[in-house]
């Protein structure tokens, strides 16, 4: 485990030495720039993070260090591998047969997509083999340092190896990857984004295992995001990337607390995470600029609000904000002053109250609700009976009028199995669900003919936006189409131009204008926030009282977030509606449920383990899982305790089609007892908070859980 | 729960598209106005036999007896044929199933030929066009490609036998072997053989063109694919990179696409072997054709479904070993 002052590189002992080092693709448009003359220095031993939007090129960068930008791009400068000892080496101008040794032997690189970093067709084990060889490695030795390797990782060595890579789960898979990369002990590990594709638990876990990974290797690492609090968690220094060159860098801690650029300091404002307070997050307005086209003199201008005559004039050198730290900006000494990260003072928070008691009929009523999938059996056996996933098992859950309640978990956790079986559009295959009391999945026989609803005013009154914007909307109709399908559906009173302009009008409400503009157009001419728009608009013509948002901003970028939330709620206020979010994140789903006053729900292996206002679940969690969701999300501060023992015993999710026994999260519970395995713990107020409800003997005092022993390795607490 | 299994499934529907055909010949013969036998014994009785020796015959021939019920004579039609009696040539007198034994070895002959180098040559020259993709040879060969797919392969078989025959007398303008040449395991018999079937196999091979630009396509892709990419970067040799990964992956799925041009090429034999008077299967059937021999129409029609039938189903059952993410199921985390 590395001690906690780590992240202070003592010595100056740069392991790669970049001298303006640029990337250019020749485009019909003009030669486009996407690493812009950055000089750095990469110090041994210690972890850079380079963090920066889509499209400021960090990836490109990442490739530069190992030469290996993808043609047609051309890399110029000067990038020097170990430039005080014997023997250093010129990475640009190295020829083939050397360049092909020096890459993964001294300079490693994890990328993104560990789903399609290996071969479809052959083992984990062939793709090891195939490196060693190539380095003319000896087999054997080599293949036990691997199998070491991934045990460090976590893995079951001979499991993993013999498996093809579709047969791994997206967590094992990259870890299998860095595993990989490990392989020919490099003294460099490149990681671009390694961990943007997973669950927040399993990114913080293998967060966690970099950490050792990187004392008992001795490796460094350069580990590029887009995510600020993400990186916060482990790198020493921090690179702050805008517009194809480095704006900021500097020590972690200082980074975060006292930022000297204003585009981090927005950056930070920007990020939803779960301490600050929710009205201090805003977002960046503007848009990153195009690599063609960069702003003269420095390039955040159009977006800064300390721009003046000489920011426009002259792009700025490196400033020394302090020993360690600088800042390209004219004006960093007072951008603090300017853009203040804390909120000015901390006003009365005005938080809307839950808008229902436990009087009131349910809008939306769940049932001991069931979905179980059969999955069929692999292998030769001809009769072998189906393998079952409970996909959800066994959740009440009521949502009322001007409700709104965020389901957080894993992915295949069930989370929208459930939000789908809720609004109508998986049949579940036990309990039930009731729309004011009438069973949506029934023939409307269980209510009196006078209070029945037809499946119609049924599936009207129940809505979805779907994750992916680009993919819900006909890439063959205008936004016009699209968006008066609904009302044709459903208001045929109203002629062309009524709905028009009911079209126009909500497009404007929005803020996409001019709306004329915007309604011949086609969706792939639109971004993927304009995008969300529309498919939510179109949720919304059908005036519906309960929407399921299945993650409507995971597709978007970090920047446009917080403004795709803030319209969310603010369409909800404004139409009446009640939403069902499903979401993975933490800090997102803290922010809806405290703007709106809702409830969050977490969800683990089809179950609901715990439910209630954010601040319980946020600030108090009851449920372990909770808790370790809550550690897993990352933090704007600097932490010290970023390197203790993660609150969970093992890091992989159990296979869901043989789910533990008792309390489904009794195999990663570092509180289980032996009760844990053979019962499964009743439903119980978690707190004196309204809708707080917790599904873990620990919220029962009187229970024989306290009596029992803890089961493996769990602590006794 | 036994109907889960999708390889039981996929039996299940080899079996009923084979049923469904024979069902349908037994219709086309039994039921159709102006059916078969009714063409036959007027056929024979113009011919100048007498009526009842004529529906005798008729009877032995298509193994269909007029007086008995429908059901019967559908559930003995399919035990006969199951049991391989097609019943017997009109114009021969022989059982369908012998001539068909002796026309299909020759048909099999051309055709796996022509697949085999159709396969080769399409998969090569696909992944040298991915290679140099938007070069000149890329260029060249796109052209080429699309030139042989759109050539139909009888045309190219006449152009074949007036240049390479009948001007130039390079090879032989008809026949499947050598006269005089003793069949069995000889040299100058299997030469001659050889000899015979270069024409209509180099006719069959503008499906190669197709089969090209799809391997190019999907070369392109996997050439696209991040795995190739961290392939280069942990510096495997180009030969495996080449081998491993691009053509493993690109050629997949140009596999279901070779067993189902099996089909296609037993149509083509038809008029192929027609064109170059090679007297296999489909010559055969030709022939039938024109003369109206349903009894032979009926069993080379149902071999020809059936050997496509089968060929699917072999594809259906081995993508799997071929392709480890196939195989029905996914058990992913294990």
């Amino acid at each position: 485990m590395t001690t906690t002052q780590s992240h202070r590189v003592q010595t100056h002992e740069p392991i790669l030495e970049l001298n303006d080092v640029s990337v250019t693709f020749s485009m019909d448009r003009g030669d486009s720039r996407v690493v812009d003359e950055v000089t750095l220095d990469i110090e041994r031993n210690e972890v850079l993070g380079i963090v920066g939007e889509s499209g400021s090129g960090k990836s490109m960068l990442a490739s530069a260090l190992l030469d290996a930008v993808v043609e047609p791009g051309t890399v110029s400068g000067e990038i020097t591998f170990n430039p005080q000892d014997e023997p250093s080496v010129s990475v640009l101008a190295l020829s083939k047969g050397d360049r092909q040794r020096f890459r993964w032997e001294q300079i490693a690189m994890v990328f993104q997509g560990a789903m399609s970093s290996f071969n479809p067709v052959r083992t984990i084990r062939t793709h090891f083999v195939e490196t060693l060889s190539a380095h003319d490695e000896d087999i054997e030795t080599g293949m036990e340092r691997a199998a070491g390797i991934l045990e460090d990782l976590y893995l079951d060595p001979e499991r993993v190896l013999d498996s093809y890579p579709h047969e791994l789960s997206g967590g094992m898979k990259q870890r299998a990857l860095i595993a990989l990369s490990l392989v020919l002990e490099p003294e460099v590990l490149v990681m671009d984004e390694p961990t943007a594709a997973l669950d927040l638990l399993m990114q913080r876990s293998i967060i966690g295992l970099l950490e050792e990974i990187k004392t008992q290797y001795d490796l460094t690492i350069v580990f590029i995001t887009h995510d600020l609090p993400l990186v916060a968690d482990i790198a020493d220094r921090v690179a702050v990337l805008y517009a194809f060159e480095i704006a900021e860098l500097g020590p972690t801690e200082e980074i975060l607390s006292e930022p000297a650029h204003p585009y981090t300091r927005l950056l930070l404002k920007s990020t939803p995470n779960l301490q600050a307070p929710i009205e201090s997050m805003q977002p960046v307005d503007g848009a990153a600029p195009d690599p063609v086209n960069v702003p003269d003199g420095c390039s955040f201008h159009p977006r800064c609000p300390l721009a003046d005559e000489t920011c426009r004039a002259s792009d700025p050198d490196p400033a020394a904000v302090s020993a360690r730290h600088t800042a390209d900006c004219h004006h960093y000494e007072a951008a603090p002053g300017a853009i203040p990260i804390e909120p000015p003072e901390m006003d009365e928070i005005q938080r809307t109250p839950s808008h229902h008691d436990a009087a009131d009929e349910p809008l939306l009523s769940l049932d001991e609700l069931e979905v179980h999938f059969e999955t069929e059996q692999k292998g030769l056996g001809l009769f072998s009976d189906p393998e079952t996933v409970n996909a959800v098992d066994g959740v009440s859950l009521d949502i009322y009028e001007n409700d709104v309640v965020v389901l957080v978990g894993e992915s295949g956790c069930g989370k929208t199995t459930l939000g789908k079986a809720a609004i109508g559009l998986q049949e579940p295959t036990g309990g039930a669900v009731q729309y004011r009391g009438q069973d949506i999945y029934g023939d409307g026989s269980d209510v009196d003919a006078t209070d029945r609803f037809t499946a119609d005013e049924i599936r009207r009154a129940l809505q979805i936006v779907h994750q992916d914007p680009g993919s819900s909307l006909n890439p063959h109709h205008r936004i016009s189409a699209i968006l008066e399908a609904p009302l044709k559906q459903w208001y045929d009173d109203l002629d062309g131009n009524d709905r028009q302009s009911r079209i126009l009008g909500l497009l404007e409400h929005v803020g996409m204008t001019p709306a004329d503009d915007y309604i011949d157009r086609y969706p792939h001419q639109l971004s993927g926030g304009e995008q969300q728009r529309v498919a939510l608009i179109r949720a919304m013509l059908l005036n519906p009282e309960l929407i399921l948002a299945d993650e409507p901003i995971s597709a978007l970028d970090v920047s446009l977030r917080v403004e795709m939330m803030d319209l969310l709620i603010q369409l909800q206020e404004t139409f009446n509606t009640s939403y069902l979010f499903v979401s993975h994140d933490l800090s997102n789903a803290r922010y809806i449920a405290e703007k709106t006053g809702g409830r969050i729900g977490v969800v683990y292996l089809g179950e609901l383990v715990e439910i209630g206002p954010p601040e319980q679940i946020i600030h108090d969690p009851q449920h372990p899982y909770t808790r370790a969701l809550r550690w897993a999300t990352p933090q704007l501060t600097y932490r010290d305790d970023r390197a203790q023992t993660p609150p969970i015993r093992t890091i992989d999710i159990p296979d869901p089609t043989d789910p533990p026994s008792g309390c489904r999260y009794h195999t990663r519970c570092p509180q289980a007892r032996a009760v844990c395995a053979e019962s499964v713990p009743e439903t119980k107020p978690g707190s004196d908070a309204v809708g707080h409800d917790v599904a873990c003997y620990r919220v029962q005092d009187d229970h024989d859980y306290w009596e029992d022993d803890p089961i493996d390795d769990a602590d006794l607490d | 729960m036994v109907f889960n299994n999708w390889r039981i499934r996929r039996v299940g529907q080899a079996v009923f598209t084979v049923w469904a055909v024979l069902t349908l010949s037994f219709a086309l013969v039994r039921l159709m106005p102006g059916n078969p036998m009714g063409a036959m014994l007027v056929q024979l009785e113009q011919s100048g036999m007498n009526p009842a020796r004529a529906r005798e015959l008729v009877e032995a021939r298509l193994s269909v007896r007029p007086d008995e019920p429908i059901p019967i004579a559908y559930v003995n039609y399919l035990t006969s044929t199951v049991q391989g009696d097609l019943g017997q040539s009109i114009a021969s007198g022989e059982p369908v199933a012998n001539e068909i034994a002796q026309a299909l070895p020759w048909t099999l002959f051309v055709m796996s030929w022509s697949l085999c180098i159709t396969f080769i040559l399409g998969v090569v020259v696909g992944a040298l066009m991915a290679y140099w993709e938007g070069g000149r040879l890329d260029v060249g060969l796109t052209s080429w490609a699309i030139l042989m797919g759109s050539i139909p392969f009888y045309v190219l078989a006449f152009l074949l036998l007036i240049f390479l025959s009948y001007r130039f007398g390079w090879f032989p303008a008809g026949g499947k072997y050598v006269a005089g040449t003793e069949p069995g395991f000889n040299l100058p018999f299997i030469s001659g053989v050889v000899y015979h079937a270069i024409l209509p196999v180099i006719s069959m091979l503008v499906a190669s063109g197709v089969a090209s630009l799809g391997m190019r396509g999907n070369s392109i892709r996997v050439l696209g694919s991040d795995y190739l990419r961290v392939a280069r970067l942990r510096g495997l040799s180009d030969l495996t990179i080449s081998s491993q990964y691009v053509a493993r992956n690109a050629i997949l799925p140009m596999y279901t696409t070779l067993l189902i041009s099996i089909g296609e090429m037993f149509g083509g034999s038809v008029v192929l072997e027609q064109v170059f008077q090679y007297k296999g299967l489909g010559y055969y059937l030709y022939r039938a054709v024109n003369i109206r021999d349903y009894p032979r129409m009926m069993g080379g029609f149902m071999v020809i479904t059936i050997a496509v039938v089968i060929a699917l189903f072999i594809a259906d059952m081995t993508y799997s070993m071929i392709d480890p993410r196939a195989g029905g199921s996914s058990n992913e985390s294990y």
